[in-house]
């Protein structure tokens, strides 16, 4: 579990989080929406223990989490931007490895290499595991990454420790083929003792992935509901300024927004 | 065929190569050895056959001269092929090398300063004696690379694009004042300014092969610690902080482990251009651009291909040689021009990629 009590952030004299108290479950998949510069990256760089926040404390369960304990925190929590490009013609499988530095010294175990194999193989990408990682196209890339997260944070079955992936808009350069893949795969992980934390925007798609939602507004927490249904339209079209609308799917019986002007 | 090796094998094979071309550079030259000869004068030097008269002149040339020389060339090689890599993980780019970011530059100005005022009592530095060259070099190296840092990091953060347009900025400044030191010195002087601006291996000596041989075991074992890290970087600042690797300290300690050898380097045999590009370039394309393959694999190339380019200065314009800068530059800058065009056919920005957006 991730716990945010009282959480405030400031640089350069403006204020982008402001006492902002929030809880992200385990073996969920929370999600945090807003407009742009709600604050969202920001709380979850200091959620993930990049930045240490100007006010208030972050802690997993019973650890306290600051950015001096990089290396502790690197090998429980991993987290996916949403696009990452390298200059260099590294190996698929090179990629992935980062995902196990925080685990090995000088050279990878065998144990290193498994998980590696096996991170690769969740996400379908075995048989690339050779190529180079510019030659991907995007949508392999994200899964590449993807693969590296897994990777870091690999636990089989239910692990004595927790741990937390966190999500930055991870889908936001991907077709729906690639948005669903991922996005399912990292629902995966729930059940294992991991809490997902992802920032989404795509409204509908945070609504079919999420179980757990935190709704940010300059800075601030406007709205903390546990299920779709428990999002007013009102709130909705106030925080993201469009007029807003909900229908049935007629087959799932799940809501679906619609967005207009 | 190269990609079959392991990366054991290929650093084996580089070492085997490496070790030919060690042997070769030491047997031509004006003064030509015969491997038996090499041997024997070997043998003779440490004693354990009895010295001969008639191969005494055999021997003072290969020791005084030619040993150091090719060690010289080889340790050389190393520090400009490890410092060419370590730059271009720290740029995440492969145009980078100690030319650009003002490294060279600034040593060049501090080594200027001794051949041209070393010899007035005037200046404390005289105090240093022989160590006036490497200590400046090593503080205007440190200098320019620093202010370029510094000029290109704001909120912790290093912008790539800024060091680059920096890195131009000092290097000007370094240039401008070794043209002028060399304008104002007397003509013996600048004479050696020339000399060691296009890089010399003639006045190599056994001093300068243990002072740069011991610095740069040290920084290249410093170095080894880092491929994690640099291959980390190359996803970008933040993502090698959830990684557990702290950036700015990272690049800190790469600056300086970098500039220590480059610099200690320079002031024995000069401003040597473009050997720290297309070493770890080579690399690149016939192998792994995995960090903990390219640093030991760039000290052994870049070995290799200074003795090679050595030997072909000894030989292109016998009995008299080539000053080394200049042919690496021929060598190399046809290489440089080749890499921007390709990396602009491929549409990524030459100064821009690497790291995550959003």
């Amino acid at each position: 579990m991730v716990e945010l009590r009282g959480v405030g952030y400031e640089a350069g004299g403006r204020r982008i989080l402001e006492a902002v108290d929030a809880s992200f479950l385990e073996d969920r998949f929370n999600v945090i929406l807003g407009p742009n510069g709600a604050g969202k990256s920001t709380l979850l760089k200091i959620a993930a223990g990049l930045l240490a926040p100007s006010a208030g404390t972050v802690r997993y369960g019973e650890r306290a989490v600051t950015p001096a304990d990089a290396r502790g925190l690197a090998r429980m929590r991993a987290v996916l931007s949403h696009h990452v490009e390298l200059a260099f013609p590294l190996a698929v499988e090179d990629v992935v490895l980062m995902g196990r530095y925080p685990h090995y010294g000088r050279a990878p175990t065998a144990r290193d290499r498994e998980i590696v194999a096996s991170a690769l193989a969740l996400v379908e990408m075995s048989d690339r595991r050779r190529q180079a990682y510019p030659t991907l196209s995007g949508g392999e890339q994200q899964k590449v990454q993807l693969a590296r997260v897994l990777a870091q944070i690999w636990s089989e079955g239910r692990s004595a420790e927790s741990t937390v992936l966190f999500l930055d808009e991870p889908t936001s350069n991907l077709d729906v083929h690639y948005q669903v893949h991922l996005l399912e795969a990292t629902r995966g992980l729930l059940g294992r003792g991991c809490t997902v934390v992802a920032i989404l925007h795509d409204i509908n798609t945070a609504l079919q992935f999420g179980d757990r939602f935190l709704l940010l507004e300059s800075g601030r927490v406007a709205l903390t509901a546990e299920r779709a249904d428990q999002i007013p339209a009102a709130l909705v079209e106030h925080v993201f300024r469009i007029r807003a609308r909900q229908v049935r799917d007629p087959e799932q019986g799940d809501v679906i927004w619609r967005f207009g002007r | 065929m190269l990609s079959r090796l392991t990366r054991r094998q290929f650093c084996l094979a580089l070492g085997s190569l490496l070790a030919l071309a060690l042997v070769a550079s030491a047997a031509i030259g004006a003064f030509t050895f015969s491997p038996a000869q090499l041997v024997r004068d070997l043998a003779q030097a440490a004693g354990w056959t009895p010295a001969s008269a008639a191969d005494a002149l055999g021997r003072n040339v290969l020791l005084k001269l030619r040993l150091p020389r090719v060690l010289l060339c080889g340790l050389t090689g190393a520090v400009l092929g490890v410092s060419g890599t370590i730059m271009q993980g720290l740029f995440r780019n492969p145009i980078v090398e100690p030319g650009l970011a003002g490294t060279s530059a600034g040593a060049a100005l501090g080594a200027a300063l001794v051949f041209v005022f070393g010899g007035t009592t005037a200046l404390a530095f005289t105090s240093l004696g022989s160590l006036a060259v490497p200590v400046l070099a090593f503080a205007g190296a440190f200098g320019a690379t620093m202010l370029v840092y510094r000029v290109s990091s704001s909120f912790g953060k290093v912008n790539v694009f800024t060091l680059l347009l920096a890195g131009i900025a000092v290097n000007a400044v370094c240039n401008a004042g070794t043209g002028y030191l060399s304008y104002v010195a007397r003509d013996p002087q600048a004479r050696n300014i020339t000399f060691w601006n296009l890089g010399t291996f003639t006045t190599a000596d056994w001093r300068g092969v243990a002072m740069v041989g011991l610095v740069f075991a040290v920084c290249f074992g410093w170095s080894l610690r880092y491929g994690k890290a640099l291959n980390a970087l190359m996803l970008g600042e933040d993502e090698a902080a959830y990684l557990g690797i702290d950036p700015q300290r990272l690049i800190l300690r790469l600056i300086l482990l970098n500039t220590l050898m480059v610099a200690v380097d320079a002031a024995m045999v000069g401003v040597i251009a473009f050997v720290g590009l297309v070493v770890p370039h080579m690399l690149r394309m016939a192998k792994s651009s995995d960090y903990t393959f390219l640093l030991p694999a760039s000290a052994l190339l870049g070995a290799v291909l200074m003795e090679l380019v050595d030997i072909a200065a000894r030989l292109v314009i016998r009995p008299a040689e080539l000053p080394i800068g200049i042919l690496t530059a021929v060598i190399g800058a046809p290489v440089f021009l080749g890499m921007l065009l390709r990396q602009q056919r491929l549409g990524g920005a030459p100064v821009a990629t690497g790291g995550a957006h959003g």
